[in-house]
């Protein structure tokens, strides 16, 4: 065993420059338009089209160190939270760009430490200012206004365009250097792809509709989409709201002014609204949510009756079933469980259909020989037969005695959580029993709670007490038989009365853009799910970001005229020489925080294609940030200018729609969760001053790199 | 057929500390550790560089152990550093550069090995007896009435971590929360001597630092599905529980070696559940309310407990065994086959509990010193770094109520220590020197290698380029920025020495810690009101630091008494 050590930051710091290489990478996915990337393995030919965070970092070559802390970093939000990755991995790489910025300076690395998390904190308090308190959303949720209503103008949200990739496309090799050698990002077109198909009338996703057969005009479309660019977009997470006027006289009382000199009070009681806020432009995926989430409420209010438990949106009943080669409008939701079984079971099906049945749960696999978990299976045991009478084999012999227990219980379906031995399910299609196999665990327990049923692990355990009653199986046909019949699949759904769980079904007619589409939904779902569980959301669109901005500046100002400041983390109370000189460094390190800030807000707004260039945006950010500093305090700013912000920008297209405009809002832990990952990341790095390689032998590393390391 | 291959000769090398590998790689590991020292210290990555993961420490013990040195003298080394890690926790680093720094002064003298070795043991029985006597400048009694103290203790020790990246008010919270977790431990009514319990730290990752809390008793992470199994759980005064930690999976125990032959008739497995039930009968006719089994129960038996009503929780895992059995008051049982009523124990009451996204069964027991700290934080690395530094906090409490006393830090001790046996050894030589054979010369030159040694511990705190002083009444260690402008008025440019126990507006003088001064005798005997009022002191614990002084010491003397390696190459 040999250790290697070598020294990270001799002259520049390795570790934060990897880290800003690897987050440039997804720089184009931050905002609502959020061009895709294909992703090709020069081995092997694969390619994986991607437009997330978390599958771009999968995609990738991270086995370096810090690559695997960013990677972790970013699953830990995205399993807490399945939102704010983006912002995560942006703010990742403009924060240590800001972190190596203030070592150039010659600040030292504590210094630099307790500065930028101190200043992150400040920010973090500061933006309270910007929150929306949420109430009472589902007091008017049986109004006949629905998401489907606001629908109208928003067209299809298609952020990816379908084109394999040897139709000649411009290939892109700025982001070869980061990624490893064996990877090679191809962005779609020269510049950034934007998602011209975003907020076009109807008509052009109709006529989109019928491109996708034929890559060639797809190509086409694509090329020639770049000018709905400026005029069509009129809707963004960043700054885009057009009238000033129009919450003032919302009748619900979205917005009130109390008084003159007082800024803006925000509130949002009404659901349609919040959920258009937080779609960030994915309306489709929205839409699927608000459906889900109507259903869920009409569930639960059916469930309860009188008894008044405030509602709960839950995302653990919520199931996605993804049907690829189905055209997008098919999308839609639906009670109960909705699911794909083979061509072979339709005989079946049309038997069980209109009668109750009875349903057992099995959690494990449905086969001979699984054993539950933590079982040994001793390995030195022979049986030996003592006559010589003909036998069943002993797979026949199981699995006629799980047919009988079938049959004794009067069992017609078993949904099965783990695989399911085939001959066992041929053997129940033809007793007219139907075995499912590979069920989600969320829907095995919505099952047991509605119909009484008992999980268990083996067929032996089954009694009446386990098996449950009044399930109905029968087909979904919401999607017309000619479209399936060209996909040969059949669905089915399972229903029960009175079951706690939606299924969405998701459909596209390109496979490559199933697993994508999925995840927005996810995102979608938890976005509305922690708005609702906090009661509360931020003013979105950049606004938070652009308070911290201008708040991280104001502070720098003040701390140049102020000395003694209180100082934070570990420096609080030490007598170390740092803490007296940290106000000497103060106000470098927070400019330099400020500047990540400043960066997010351009590249956002150059992505929504709001502005042609990063610098033109970041002359617009510049303007208004002078405002807000001269009008003495941003947060009323904000709250007062909010929805005038951008008005010139978007004007003509429009006016014909202005009511319908919805307020932008975000997510609030989550984000802040996701600045504190971001900075905690950079700060580890930061600190970080050699990469010690356990049991690692000379030969393996190469001639190059050993020179940097050193053995013990 | 046996293949022969003659032995390789064994290899030997003699003065190894002379080769210029070994100082190399000395060179090397002492970089590592006097980076990683103290409050500002610098992280390292540790990985295997295949994509396993990787671990951002500057914990001794995570260091230490990770680090797969090949050279026996660092063996040596790694080995006595983790020896002293593993029972105390505290003070790795600074007994490792301790020990390093030794090696290299005192190399340097180019004294014989034996007189070097003598003196330096006599040196640190100086150190030794002083830091124990009355009268020791540098250490503090504990007053158990005042947790003030204790909880500076707690506060350095979470400081000194930054991988651990806390806030200040996280700081403060954790710090908090390990006090009170400790305090949880002591039992409230102990005769003749006192058992501490335990606190058994539960994790719950990417949760924020401020969700974390104590509890009493103990909590049995579950999954939901399990946990809607057991609900409601019945009402009584107290659950009488059964604890396995035989498994009760229902796999047939140990055959041995060879083959079993059975007929096809026969069903071992069957066989062996009908035993599991025969105790899930028995279990039920001695109204258990609550079994749990470190490994896995049957779900048959499971089944059959739930439909008596029996809550079954298993696969508890063994790190909570030893805890589980002092709250329910009963040893494991490790069989099925003789369960007597007395293997039984209880519990005051049962609960569940919904933690960011886990969900756990709360046992609270009748009167037990076992606490369960939910610890939270945002990212792995950071949340294993501060279990760490968590446990290290809990067993310097642990220490410290044994021996009440704790020193003063921020590298206050070390240079007061130091100014201390200068100032004896300049003084008093002949207290040494009585029958040792030993000149004056030999004991000056190993006293500047020894106390330089523990002066440059106290420097490697500093890792901004800053400058390292000391005063001239109390021998405190101070920081400054570095080129300071020659005629400075110090106690303007100066607030606080390490420990912070002094300000810089007493009259004081100052000298830069490299440069050479005449021995002074160091105050001793600490005022009571000085360390009374002072509420912000950075303390270090006293039996962890004194045993690494010792550790320091002896290892070092141990390498440099090495003349020959001897390897077996084969």
């Amino acid at each position: 065993m040999v250790m290697a050590c070598r020294v990270i930051n001799k002259r520049r710091h390795m570790g934060l420059q990897q880290l800003s290489s690897f987050a440039g990478t997804g720089r184009t996915f931050l905002g609502p338009l959020k061009s895709s990337k294909f992703i090709i393995d020069a081995e092997c030919h694969e390619s994986v089209l991607i437009s997330s965070t978390v599958r771009l970092l999968e995609s990738l070559d991270l086995t370096s160190a810090v690559g695997q802390l960013l990677n972790e970093a970013v699953q830990a939000q995205n399993n807490t939270y399945k939102t704010g990755t983006s912002t995560l991995l942006f703010l990742v790489g403009a924060w240590s760009s800001a972190a190596e910025e203030c070592l150039h300076l010659g600040v030292p690395i504590s210094l630099i430490v307790s500065a930028m998390s101190e200043g992150l904190t400040s920010c973090i308090e500061e933006v309270v200012s910007l929150q929306v308190p949420i109430h009472n959303v589902f007091d008017h949720i049986d109004s006949t206004k629905t998401f489907s209503g606001l629908e109208t103008f928003s067209g299809s949200l298609c952020p990816f365009l379908q084109i394999p990739s040897d139709t000649g496309l411009q290939k892109e090799h700025d982001l070869k250097d980061v990624a490893s050698p064996s990877l090679t990002i191809y962005n779609l077109s020269g510049i950034p792809v934007k998602s011209p198909k975003l907020f076009r009338p109807q008509a052009e996703v109709e006529a989109d509709k019928n491109t996708l057969q034929n890559p060639q005009t797809l190509k086409n479309s694509l090329l020639t989409g770049n000018h709905y660019r400026k005029s069509i977009l009129i809707h963004s997470r960043h700054f885009n709201r057009t009238d000033n006027n129009q919450w003032i006289n919302k009748p619900d009382g979205f917005l009130e002014q109390h008084g003159a000199a007082s800024p803006h009070t925000y509130r949002c009681n009404d659901l349609v609204e919040l959920e258009m806020g937080l779609s960030h432009g994915d309306h489709n995926s929205m839409k699927l949510v608000d459906e889900a989430v109507r259903l869920q409420y009409q569930n639960a209010s059916m469930r309860q009756g009188s008894c008044t438990m405030p509602f709960r949106f839950d995302v653990s009943r919520l199931f996605t079933c993804c049907l690829p080669g189905v055209p997008e409008t098919f999308s839609c939701v639906c009670p109960g469980f909705v699911t794909v079984v083979s061509i072979s079971n339709s005989a079946l099906i049309r038997e069980l259909q209109n009668q109750p049945l009875r349903i057992i749960l099995i959690e494990g696999d449905l086969t001979e020989y699984y054993r539950h978990l933590g079982f040994n299976k001793a390995t030195n045991i022979n049986t030996v037969l003592e006559s010589m009478k003909v036998q069943d084999s002993s797979e026949e012999l199981w699995t006629n005695y799980v047919l009988q227990v079938l049959i004794k219980f009067h069992v017609n379906l078993v949904l099965v959580q783990g695989n399911v031995s085939e001959h066992l399910i041929e053997k129940c299609i033809h007793n007219k029993r139907l075995v499912l196999g590979a069920v989600n665990s969320s829907v095995m327990q919505a099952f047991a709670e509605a119909s009484g049923a008992v999980q268990v692990t083996y067929i032996t355990q089954v009694n009446e007490n386990c098996v449950g009653s009044g399930v109905y199986v029968t087909f979904w046909r919401s999607i017309p038989s000619d479209v399936m019949d060209r996909i040969n699949i059949i669905t089915i759904v399972i229903k029960i009365e009175g079951i706690n769980l939606v299924t969405v079904v998701l459909t596209s007619p390109v496979t490559a853009q199933m697993q994508s589409k999925e995840d927005r939904f996810w995102t979608c779902a938890s976005r509305l799910y922690y708005a609702l569980k906090e009661q509360q959301v931020f003013l979105g669109g950049g606004a938070v970001e652009f308070l911290c901005l201008s708040h991280l500046q104001i502070l720098a100002e003040q701390s140049l005229s102020k000395r003694n400041h209180i100082c934070s983390g570990w420096l609080h109370n030490t007598s170390s020489w740092l803490a007296s000189s940290l106000a000497l460094y103060r106000s470098t390190v927070l400019k330099c925080l400020a500047n990540g800030w400043h960066k997010y807000l351009s590249t956002l707004i150059y992505n929504t294609a709001n502005c042609s260039s990063e610098f033109e945006a970041s002359t617009f950010i510049q303007q208004h940030l002078q405002n807000a500093t001269d009008s003495g305090s941003p947060s009323s700013y904000i709250l007062n200018e909010y929805s005038k912000l951008n008005s010139g920008i978007f004007n003509s297209a429009i006016s014909n729609k202005l009511e319908q405009i919805p307020s932008i809002y975000d997510v609030v832990i989550p984000k802040i969760e996701a600045w504190r990952r971001a900075l905690d990341l950079v700060l580890l790095v930061l600190q970080t001053d050699s990469e010690i390689i356990t049991g690692l032998g000379h030969t393996r590393l190469n001639s190059q790199e050993a020179e940097d390391f050193l053995f013990l | 057929m046996s293949r022969l291959e003659a032995k390789k000769p064994s290899s030997c090398k003699s003065e190894p500390l002379t080769s210029e590998r070994v100082r190399a790689t000395l060179c090397v590991l002492k970089g590592i550790l006097t980076s990683s020292y103290g409050p500002s210290g610098r992280l390292k990555q540790v990985h295997n560089g295949l994509g396993g993961c990787v671990c951002t420490t500057s914990h001794s013990s995570a260091l230490l152990s990770n680090l797969p040195v090949t050279h026996p003298i660092l063996k040596i080394l790694t080995t006595s550093m983790q020896n002293h890690v593993s029972c105390f926790s505290d003070c790795g680093l600074f007994t490792a550069i301790l020990c390093c720094n030794l090696i290299e002064n005192l190399q340097r003298t180019g004294l014989t090995p034996t007189t070097v070795i003598k003196l330096n043991q006599q040196l640190l029985c100086l150190c030794t007896s002083y830091l124990k006597s009355e009268s020791c400048g540098c250490r503090i009694l504990v007053d158990f009435s005042r947790p003030q103290t204790l909880l500076c203790l707690v506060r350095s020790i979470v400081t000194s971590k930054p991988a651990s990246m806390l806030t200040r008010e996280e700081t403060d919270h954790i710090s908090a929360l390990v006090l009170r977790a400790f305090l949880l431990t002591i039992p409230d009514n102990s005769k003749d001597r006192l058992i501490l319990g335990k606190s058994i730290i539960v994790p719950l990752k990417g949760q924020r630092v401020l969700d974390s809390s104590v509890f009493p008793g103990i909590l049995l992470e579950m999954s939901e599905v399990q946990l809607m199994k057991i609900l409601p759980i019945k009402k009584s005064d107290a659950f009488k529980v059964a604890l396995f930690c035989a498994s009760l999976s229902g796999d047939l125990s140990d055959t041995g070696e060879g083959t079993v032959v059975v007929s096809s008739r026969v069903s071992l497995e069957n066989a062996a559940l009908e035993q599991l039930l025969n105790l899930g009968r028995q279990l039920v006719s001695d109204h258990v309310d609550l079994v749990m089994c470190q490994k896995v129960i049957h779900p048959s038996l499971k089944q059959f407990l739930h439909m008596h009503r029996v809550i079954a929780v298993d696969r508890i895992g063994v790190a909570v065994m030893e805890p589980l059995s002092k709250v329910t008051g009963t040893p494991p049982i490790g069989s099925l086959g003789s369960i007597s009523p007395s293997s039984y124990g209880s519990v005051k009451d049962l609960c569940p509990a919904k933690f960011g996204f886990k969900h756990f069964l709360h046992l609270i027991p009748n009167e037990a010193t076992i606490c369960s700290l939910l610890l939270c934080s945002r990212n792995d690395t950071a949340w294993d770094e501060l279990k760490l530094t968590c446990q290290t906090a809990l067993h310097a409490l642990q220490l410290t109520i044994k021996e009440p006393s704790v020193l003063l830090g921020g590298g206050c001790t070390e240079t007061h220590l130091a100014a201390y046996i200068r100032h004896k050894i300049c003084n008093e030589p002949e207290s040494i020197l009585k029958d040792d054979g030993c000149t004056q010369t030999e004991l000056q030159l190993i006293t500047e290698a020894f106390c330089s040694a523990l002066e440059s511990v106290a420097g490697s705190l500093e890792h901004d380029g800053g400058e390292v002083l000391t005063d001239m009444k109390y021998g405190h260690f101070w920081s400054t920025q570095a080129e300071s402008p020659s005629v400075v008025n110090w106690p303007d440019l100066l607030s606080r020495c390490g420990c912070g126990l002094y300000n810089s507006q007493e009259e004081l003088h100052w000298s830069f810690l490299k440069t050479t001064r005449h021995p002074f005798a160091p105050q001793t005997c600490l005022p009571h009101e000085a360390t009374g009022s002072a509420n912000n002191l950075t303390l270090d614990c006293f039996t962890a630091k004194l045993s690494g002084l010792q550790v320091a010491v002896e290892t070092a003397n141990l390498i440099l008494d090495l003349s020959y390696i001897i390897e077996d190459k084969n």
